[in-house]
């Protein structure tokens, strides 16, 4: 079966002590994988390893079996097929919910069309109909970004990603600021988002929200401590390797 | 706004910036028929001989001579620029008159005052000065001091009145006296903006002063325009490289000072000592003094001089009648086409060309390059160079000003980007989108209000600049004052003059009216 992501033995410098210390890590179709670990332990880094903003100084990232292409339309083809839900959202304030959510398009239209999405609503069907989905008042759509609420602008950014349809998913602690009915609807959105030939990488770190996870990954000090399948039970099991991961750390 | 319902279509804000280069299509129509077969050899050979510049030892020592006298004359007008401005600026500003006086009336008096030199652009400056007191070295030093002055004063101004005053009033209430209380809480916000601003008006000072030799003034803008005419262009070529050298080591040290001295300490890592700054200002400020004194030396400028007036020609009878039966309504009309497509030019090529130019790394450092030769240029020497393929006109004179603030807009939107949240265009270009795209939708569309403000204000200062290319001819208003000057037609001169400045004043009045518009958030 052929890998969505790969990183080989990767190393990410930092200051005094490296960021990532020869990571791997492999996620095949279907899978939805939970990163968790303390603050600082790397995760950011390792999903902006996997999203091609950081390169490695050491080791290999592989996308569908292949290295990153350097620049183009192949390296955009590459990046288009992987979508990141930003800690910090990344939305530009001034555009309109629709056309927020028509950038996700971006990769795959043309300058014509791009252009024409900052003058006219365009696709307003599709739109609406995610709208729905992400459980928003479809009246939003012609609001700037900058108008919404803090929950709001969270499902707008996750609209953005599904416009998108990447093959694989990536989360940066995307629960961190929701309130808990608000990140139980977020996660299982991700998670059915995240189903085969899908698949989902989720930085979080809150180990009571695992279930619903195929596996789950720690994170320590930059290095891995552990990949395991989540059991049925939920993460009772686990609870000796969260214990191990967490120790010493101050919880935030 | 009436969110849901429906409304036309309006552009998103990413776009807003770009709509300004729609004037291009126009353009590019009625350009052919400006142009003449003649000189395209001409400037063939002009362009070839950017390569082979003349290293002929004459040439250069009487360029660096010029060069010299250029940076000399911008220094000095710069430093009295400065000096007046803080001064008229406090003198200004209403919270000064209230805190000292109790009343704000003089503040506003003086104000609008400052607007009639400001209006007059330092070319008009210098010629009518050469007029009073001959050619001397003072005129072109005092031609930069008094608008800057103006100008600097009207920003200080601005600045002084628009800081919160909370402050001010509870060292009021605790008892402090007024000016002790209004240097505490007004000098150290005001500090870091004077000194940024003040930078920036070295440059300027730095582009007038070459304008200025242009014509007829002194120093290097004089060697330029006299190589260009005998079309010595390997001589023309060894002059603006140099410029450019000066001009670029001029924005690097600027730039490098801003950020030691004007920006927030909580950026570096090493704490610096308190008051270490301030120290560091205060001896830069003692050790321009005797650098001033020592070029007002060079420059054999003599104060004394100043007082000896030239006899003016003998003023003839006013006559109104002619005055009145000149095409005013051309005149302004031209004037004003003029200035809306050089600002259209500028504004929007900028945006357009740094889009275009985004995937290429080295292309973006071609186009730093053009910027750079486009604001070191005196707008009138390319308006000649122009004048060797096109017809004059108005349009020839907006593309001659218009390349020259393509310039300064396209370093300032470069430098806004640079300084933006970089998260929403990397997003962008993470998910595939591309650079291009990347730049429009997660950069343009924060930037668009901040730098159309500021096109706003470079359109008016394009107004008044209109009249440095009056010497291409039938560009409106400037073409004429050039003419009303070298016949010294006064009554004539002096109508021009007035209307150049209600022209600016109107210009003002609307620019700062659509930059308010702009900085509200919607």
């Amino acid at each position: 079966m052929s890998h969505l992501l790969e990183l080989e033995r990767v190393t990410v410098p930092g200051r005094g002590r490296p960021r990532l210390d020869q990571v791997t890590l492999r996620l095949t179709a279907g899978e939805r994988v939970a990163l968790i670990g303390a603050s600082g332990a790397g995760k950011s880094t390792l999903i902006a390893v996997a999203n091609g903003l950081l390169n490695p100084a050491e080791g290999q990232v592989l996308w569908q079996g292949r290295p990153p292409a350097r620049q183009g339309r192949r390296r955009r083809l590459q990046q288009s097929r992987i979508g990141t839900l930003w800690q910090d959202l990344r939305l530009v304030e001034e555009l309109s919910v629709q056309q927020t959510l028509n950038a996700g398009r971006l990769a795959s239209w043309g300058w014509p069309r791009a252009l024409l999405n900052l003058l006219l609503p365009l696709e307003t069907g599709a739109c609406r109909e995610l709208m729905e989905r992400l459980d928003l008042d479809p009246a939003l759509l012609c609001q700037p970004v900058s108008a919404l609420s803090g929950g709001q602008r969270q499902r707008v950014a996750l609209g953005r990603l599904l416009r998108q349809d990447p093959q694989l998913l990536l989360a940066d602690e995307p629960l961190a600021s929701l309130d808990p009915r608000l990140a139980a609807d977020l996660l299982s959105l991700l998670l059915r988002q995240g189903q085969a030939p899908r698949a989902l990488l989720l930085s979080l770190h809150r180990p009571d929200l695992l279930h619903g996870f195929d596996r789950v990954v720690g994170l320590r000090q930059g290095r891995v401590r552990f990949d395991l399948s989540v059991p049925e039970g939920g993460s009772a099991a686990l609870a000796p390797h969260l214990e191990q991961l967490y120790a010493g750390a101050t919880r935030p | 706004m009436n969110g849901a319902s429906l409304q036309l279509p309006r552009p998103a804000v990413a776009l807003w910036p770009l709509l300004p280069a729609l004037v291009l299509l126009p353009l590019t129509l009625l350009l052919p028929a400006l142009v003449h077969g003649g000189g395209w050899d001409l400037l063939g050979r002009f362009a070839l001989a950017a390569l082979r510049p003349s290293f002929e030892p004459v040439v250069l020592r009487s360029l660096l001579q010029g060069l010299a006298i250029t940076v000399g004359t911008a220094l000095l007008g710069w430093a009295a620029s400065l000096l007046l401005g803080l001064t008229l600026g406090i003198a200004s500003a209403r919270v000064v008159w209230q805190t000292l006086a109790g009343a704000s009336w003089p503040a506003l008096l003086i104000r609008r005052l400052l607007a009639i030199p400001r209006a007059i652009h330092e070319l008009l400056w210098g010629l009518l000065l050469l007029q009073v007191i001959g050619l001397q070295p003072a005129v072109a030093v005092l031609a930069i001091a008094l608008p800057f002055g103006a100008l600097v004063a009207r920003v200080v101004g601005d600045q002084i009145d628009s800081l919160p005053l909370r402050n001010l009033e509870a060292l009021r209430a605790a008892g402090a006296s007024a000016p002790g209380a209004l240097l505490t809480c007004l000098g150290p916000p005001l500090l870091p903006l004077l000194l940024s601003y003040s930078g920036y008006r070295f440059e300027c000072a730095l582009r007038s002063a070459t304008l200025l030799g242009v014509f007829g003034l002194g120093g290097l803008g004089t060697e330029l325009r006299l190589t260009l005419q005998s079309l010595a262009f390997a001589e023309l070529w060894s002059g603006l490289w140099l410029l450019l050298l000066t001009m670029l080591l001029l924005e690097a040290a600027v730039s490098g000072l801003r950020h030691r001295w004007a920006m927030p300490l909580r950026f570096s890592a090493a704490a610096a000592g308190v008051g270490r700054q301030g120290r560091e200002l205060l001896l830069a400020a003692l050790a321009l003094i005797p650098l001033l004194v020592a070029v007002a030396w060079g420059l054999r400028l003599h104060p004394g001089q100043l007082l000896h007036w030239q006899g003016l020609p003998p003023l003839g009878q006013p006559q109104w009648q002619a005055v009145a039966a000149l095409p005013w309504f051309q005149l302004i009309l031209n004037t004003l086409l003029l200035t809306a497509l050089a600002a259209a030019v500028a504004v929007g090529c900028a945006p357009l060309l740094l889009l275009l130019a985004a995937p290429w790394r080295p292309a973006r450092w071609v186009l730093q390059a053009f910027w750079a030769l486009g604001r070191l240029w005196p707008p009138p020497l390319t308006a000649l160079l122009l004048l060797f393929v096109l017809q004059p006109g108005v349009l020839t004179g907006a593309l001659a000003i218009g390349f020259h603030n393509l310039g300064i807009l396209g370093r300032l939107l470069l430098e806004a980007a640079a300084a933006a949240d970089a998260g929403p265009a990397q997003a962008l270009e993470l998910a595939g989108s591309g650079p291009r795209l990347a730049l429009l939708y997660g950069r343009f569309s924060g930037l668009a209000r901040p730098y159309l403000a500021y096109g706003a204000y470079r359109a008016d200062v394009i107004l008044r600049e209109s009249v440095v290319v009056g010497l291409v001819g039938a560009t409106g208003l400037g073409s004429q004052l050039l003419e009303a000057l070298s016949g010294f037609a006064w009554d004539q001169l002096a109508a021009l003059v007035l209307a150049y400045v209600l022209l600016t004043l109107l210009g003002e009045a609307l620019s700062d009216r659509l930059r308010q518009r702009l900085s509200e958030p919607r």
